[in-house]
């Protein structure tokens, strides 16, 4: 059964419609990217999950049904805009805003330490939330989303502010919950977390899902007639079957001509002696397909 | 329910741990005391303790008698020297012997004429002492309590038709209070007013109103903050009254005041039945404008404007007080906004109706429930909009189904 099944669900503001019949699932033990430009329509559908908000028409049922108040002691959310009370210290902040997803006191201290430990804001406890840097906020806000061990996390930015070190961990975290059974759904503008991190995405343009699939599927369904190859020979300037020849990075990628393989062009290669250490199919990155998708030249 | 107190406890403490809080509670006391105390310090000042003399003429203070030694610290006994002429009371004047001398004519039992001489101005008590002095003095042969009641005046009791209730024009608590319950009103309704839209519009500057909206349901949500924030208020008034009762029994056992005063329970339950519909009626509008708007800057600028309406019957105070019973007056005790302080004044005033302290309780209670019901409705729709306030269309027609029933 899917942590998550929301069923062409549609939401209008006067006579914006904000989602537009959108439908996905989540499954426990995934990562959903929910990725989209500004305005797209993400932050509507993640709080009508959370039931902040009723859509106009469709359905969403969380962890077997409607949401109700004792499921949300099993979500996790970290908004796009970051809330903490700025005037008391971080302790206090996390203590109440975990207590008020059912925690009892003394849980709340044990995993408190664990996770100061972890983010390694022990000597910060006591300041107040406004002396902490954005990073450490960031990352104090992770600790609410993630304390009281939920069944499903909604993650909305969940790398900004913070260093490539915490980047790491929180991936990490994310990664190792994903592997415990939680259902995952990751907000994010930076196609390469997303890339990393994601098993299934949906693609959300004007608020509609544009695609939504596995990863690898998407990206094969844009991947264009070109392979990347690293050789230790130079290449000759013309080659059978490959119309362009292009350095990048390293690699050079070769454009294949129509009805030319990549297997074609990989036999063509070692026909004519070149030493490759690396050969691989040219997928497009996930970026690239955002772009395409949200510039309207798909396919 | 449990997040319900869990989120009351954590916004009453917020609020009342607050360096602005302390202050708050500290300042208006202090401010107080600074007032009374320049103003015991200005009284006292006018007053000299040196003595006062005179000289006889009328030779009707052949056998004088003294004044009873009864004085304070505001009010300190004089002596006051008998001079057979005044040349030699003239000489005593000159050194600073005595503050004021007064010459009493010849005529002085047919015209009352007194003559004062003095280098300075005297202290404002010489002249008062003096007069109380020749009042003795004309009244010792008559019977003790004859002299008695004509030196301490008579005293007029107010009391109602059907006998129920009666003022003494010297209990001045039983003035005070319909005035300071509204005025207490105002004060709690200010401070909690203001709390509670500073805390709903923090925790939507501060984006914290999204991640507790996940975690508790707007309706305990808005309830536990109201609640929190009237405590708050409450208990800076009742800090203040504390104070103001300590500072009282201070002053009471310093300047050896005598106080008979009591309070009538009966006046001060019926005070709390139309208080404390009010304060909730007020507590649910101000987080409904606080749900609606951005940005703490604005919030202090609307909780004035509420206040507004609530003082409007201090402006009409004469009016209330001469005519209670008029229809401007019974309509401003029944109109939710303003019976609150209307009501107190009119019930000391005259004799109420029942039926129109019941009405008027019954409109502050049915208000309450009503500005309750739709403070939720504007939280669920305002909470979470950032940057930018409801339009009035879109609260009372456009999106109240977006808070989720």
């Amino acid at each position: 059964m899917p942590a998550i099944e929301v069923k062409n669900i549609s939401k209008s503001f006067g006579s914006n419609r904000a989602v537009d019949r959108v439908s996905f699932d989540v499954q426990p033990g995934e990562i959903l990217a929910l990725l989209g430009p500004n305005g797209a329509g993400k932050t509507t559908i993640i709080r009508m999950v959370l039931d902040i908000f009723q859509p106009d028409s469709g359905q969403i049922s969380v962890l077997e049904g409607p949401m109700s108040e004792e499921k949300k002691n099993q979500i996790g959310y970290l908004p796009e805009e970051r809330g903490l009370y700025q005037e008391i210290t971080l302790e206090r902040c996390l203590t109440f805003l975990a207590s008020l997803k059912g925690m009892q006191p003394a849980v709340i201290k044990n995993r408190l330490n664990e996770y100061f430990q972890k983010f390694e804001l022990s000597a910060y406890h006591n300041k107040k939330v406004k002396e902490l840097s954005k990073g450490m906020q960031q990352k104090a806000q992770l600790i609410t989303t993630l304390i009281h061990d939920p069944k499903i996390i909604i993650v909305d930015e969940p790398f900004s502010s913070l260093d490539p070190v915490n980047t790491q961990m929180v991936k990490d975290l994310l990664i190792e919950k994903r592997n415990n059974g939680v259902a995952i759904i990751l907000c994010t503008h930076q196609m390469h977390h997303a890339e990393e991190l994601c098993d299934r995405l949906i693609l959300i343009n004007k608020g509609k899902a544009m695609l939504y699939g596995r990863l690898e599927d998407i990206r094969r369904q844009f991947a264009k007639p070109e392979v990347l190859v690293k050789t230790s020979s130079p290449l000759p300037e013309k080659i059978r079957g490959i119309t362009e020849i292009v350095a990048v990075n390293g690699y050079t990628r070769l454009k294949l001509s129509n009805r030319f393989t990549p297997q074609d062009a990989l036999k063509e290669l070692i026909k004519l002696n070149i030493t490759l250490e690396e050969y691989e199919i040219a997928m497009p990155k996930l970026d690239e397909i955002f772009i395409q998708v949200v510039q309207g030249k798909q396919g | 329910m449990h997040k319900f107190w869990l989120v009351l406890r954590h916004a009453y403490l917020r609020q009342v741990q607050t360096k602005r809080f302390l202050f708050g509670l500290l300042s208006m006391p202090l401010f107080v005391l600074l007032i009374i105390g320049m103003g015991i310090l200005a009284a006292r000042l006018r007053l000299k303790s040196d003595p006062i003399g005179y000289v006889d003429h009328s030779s009707f203070l052949t056998d004088p008698v003294s004044l009873p030694d009864q004085g304070s610290f505001f009010n300190p006994n004089l002596l006051i020297i008998p001079y057979s002429d005044e040349t030699s009371a003239n000489a005593d004047l000159q050194v600073n012997k005595i503050q004021a001398l007064y010459v009493i004519g010849m005529d002085y039992l047919q015209t009352g004429a007194v003559e004062r001489l003095a280098l300075d101005r005297p202290g404002e008590n010489a002249d008062a002492q003096f007069i109380e002095f020749l009042r003795l003095n004309l009244l010792k042969n008559q019977p003790e309590e004859i002299a008695h009641r004509v030196l301490n005046g008579s005293s007029i009791t107010t009391r109602s038709m059907d006998g129920s209730r009666s003022v003494s024009e010297e209990s001045i608590l039983s003035l005070i209070l319909p005035f300071s319950a509204g005025l207490m009103f105002i004060l709690v309704i200010s401070f909690s007013g203001s709390y509670l839209l500073q805390a709903v519009v923090e925790e939507k500057e501060n984006r914290t109103m999204e991640i507790l909206i996940t975690s508790v349901s707007p309706d305990q949500l808005m309830a536990g903050k109201t609640i929190a924030n009237l405590l708050a208020g409450l208990t800076q008034l009742g800090a203040w009254l504390g104070l103001g009762l300590l500072a009282l029994t201070a002053m009471q056992l310093i300047f050896h005041l005598e106080s008979e005063e009591t309070f009538n329970f009966g006046q001060i339950s019926l005070l709390l039945l139309i208080l404390i519909p009010a304060f909730v009626m007020v507590a649910a509008m101000m987080t409904a404008v606080g749900a609606t708007i951005t940005e703490a800057r604005e919030a202090q600028q609307i909780s004035g404007f509420f206040i507004l309406p609530m003082i409007a019957p201090y402006w009409f105070m004469n009016s209330i007080m001469s005519n209670p019973n008029s229809t401007i007056t019974i309509l401003l005790s029944i109109f939710p906004i303003t019976s609150p302080v209307t009501l107190p004044i009119r019930i000391f005033f005259t004799i109420v109706p029942a039926w129109q302290i019941i009405l008027s309780i019954g409109v502050l209670v049915a208000s309450a429930i009503g500005a309750l019901w739709l403070a939720g409705k504007i939280f669920r729709t305002g909470m979470l909009r950032y940057g930018k306030s409801l339009s009035l269309s879109e609260i009372f027609f456009g999106n109240f189904k977006e808070g989720g029933d």
